[in-house]
């Protein structure tokens, strides 16, 4: 892409600003579903599951000092090498770390109400994307640093590759046959070149589906 | 009537984040210049598909499978529909009619408005199965899927991003380690602490003590008190240590509205 084209409206940096807007208004709504219907959270089940504990009443420390440390530290890197990472500043942070912050304060408004929940992330949104700017105008021209960017990203995706294994091993431990299917779903997707973690659940669900797994 | 709630919620909604991702997503390929937004993996395999169509959407398939057990079991629609789902399959939508990626994949119009459409249709349908899936493969799900996860978010991620850091050179493997311990310790995670302990440490090795890598480094500082003291690790420090918790310290912490157990 040469320079001309990479000009006006949706290259602009407060472009970006309305952009993590948006999507943190709807991270944030989809946090108060899972408040109010227990479904639609924007994360993983390990994380949602800090945020659920909370909810029956475990505490919301976790939840909220996980979720502000990865805010933190993507909002600290985002500028820095060009790239926001989602995952860690809008999806846990947003999404997980805010809400834990204002349900162990007692204010459960922004969760319980729709508009009031898209609001509450279009404004957090719009924060964080004027931060990261403000941090880009003040770095951008000072540094030649990734800070270990491709470091974090590397473990980030060598990462990933365990969860394929684990969903065999935890399928095993919960029955027979679901562990069977697992591990044949898991072959079958590694046959097609396909993530064997995909396989290994579509495996341990159909299995579990004919026979169930004895609850206690 | 619920399901119905629900569907219309999760469109506003689908519509929100795809378009956020799809613009961020498009503007990643315009970085550092531009400010995008998405990840490194994200970017990785946007460009591992190499901007045929056929591989986009069945990239995107596959974890949309991940997901919807995941919402089916936990509720939760994974990270991967924001990752993966959305870019890849508006990539796909774009590709099918125009091969030629600068003016689909790589242009933030074009993928806000195709990921606003496909973040409608998946977030919609994710959120309105899952109440009709059969209890039984629910129960599948949270039995070996929240499991798998735990696991993988701890032990295997502090482990690896341990690693990461150690082989990424001394600062960062010094950093890294005394973060991602006393990160263990207060949050409950080594990895944030790792994080942080990675982007200190080459912050260093890139640039030396500037005022970037000593406002990063007080930043840190400040985190891990403040975090420390809203999680009472204070309290349970001094608990374990068997010293008397002094009054006033208890007092603090009921001003901020945590009672403190002696």
């Amino acid at each position: 892409m040469n320079e001309l084209q990479a000009k006006g409206f949706w290259y602009s940096e407060w472009a970006f600003a309305l952009f993590v807007a948006c999507l943190s208004s709807g991270i944030f709504a989809g946090t108060h579903l899972y408040y109010v219907y227990h479904v639609g959270a924007f994360n993983d089940i390990a994380i949602v599951a800090m945020l659920e504990a909370g909810i029956k009443g475990g505490g919301y420390g976790a939840a909220a000092a996980f979720g502000a440390s990865f805010l933190f530290a993507r909002i600290l890197e985002g500028p820095l090498v060009g790239i926001l990472d989602i995952g860690g500043s809008l999806q846990t942070g947003i999404g997980i770390g805010v809400p834990a912050l204002m349900l162990g304060a007692g204010f459960t408004a922004p969760l319980t109400s729709f508009p009031l929940a898209l609001a509450t992330g279009a404004v957090l949104g719009l924060a964080i994307g004027a931060v990261i700017i403000l941090i880009r105008k003040f770095t951008i021209n000072s540094v030649n640093s990734t800070f270990g960017a491709d470091v974090m990203m590397g473990a980030g995706n060598a990462a990933g590759r365990y969860l394929g294994p684990l969903i065999v091993i935890s399928a095993i431990m919960a029955s027979i046959p679901v562990g069977i299917g697992a591990t044949a779903g898991a072959a079958i997707f590694y046959h097609y070149n396909k993530p064997i973690a995909g396989g290994a659940i579509i495996g341990a669900m159909v299995l579990g589906a004919i026979f169930p797994i004895p609850t206690q | 009537m619920i399901t119905i709630i629900i569907i219309l919620k999760s469109i506003v909604i689908g519509a929100l984040v795809g378009f956020g991702v799809g613009a961020g997503a498009a503007r990643m390929f315009h970085a550092p210049n531009v400010q995008g937004m998405g990840a490194f993996r994200t970017f990785g395999e946007l460009n591992a598909c190499a901007g045929d169509p056929i591989s986009h959407f069945s990239f995107g398939l596959g974890f949309l499978f991940n997901s919807w057990a995941s919402v089916v079991g936990a509720g939760a629609l994974t990270q991967d529909v924001d990752h993966r789902v959305i870019p890849n399959w508006s990539a796909a939508i774009l590709l099918w009619k125009n091969k030629n990626v600068e003016e689909t994949l790589h242009n933030p119009k074009r993928m806000a408005f195709a990921g606003a459409l496909v973040g409608v249709v998946v977030v919609t349908l994710l959120n309105s199965t899952a109440t009709a899936i059969p209890e039984s493969m629910q129960l599948v799900a949270t039995k070996v899927l929240v499991p798998a996860a735990n696991w993988l978010i701890n032990p295997i991620m502090p482990i690896v991003f341990w690693m990461a850091a150690l082989d990424a050179g001394k600062r960062t493997g010094i950093w890294g380690t005394v973060l991602g311990g006393l990160s263990h310790l207060v949050m409950g995670n080594a990895v944030p602490g790792i994080v942080l302990g990675i982007l200190i440490g080459k912050g260093l090795d890139d640039s030396g003590w500037n005022r970037i890598t000593k406002t990063m480094v007080v930043a840190v500082a400040l985190l891990f008190i403040l975090s420390g003291f809203f999680r009472a690790f204070d309290v349970a420090l001094l608990k374990s240590l068997q010293v008397e918790i002094p009054e006033w310290l208890v007092q603090l912490h009921e001003t901020f509205g945590s009672a403190v157990k002696k």
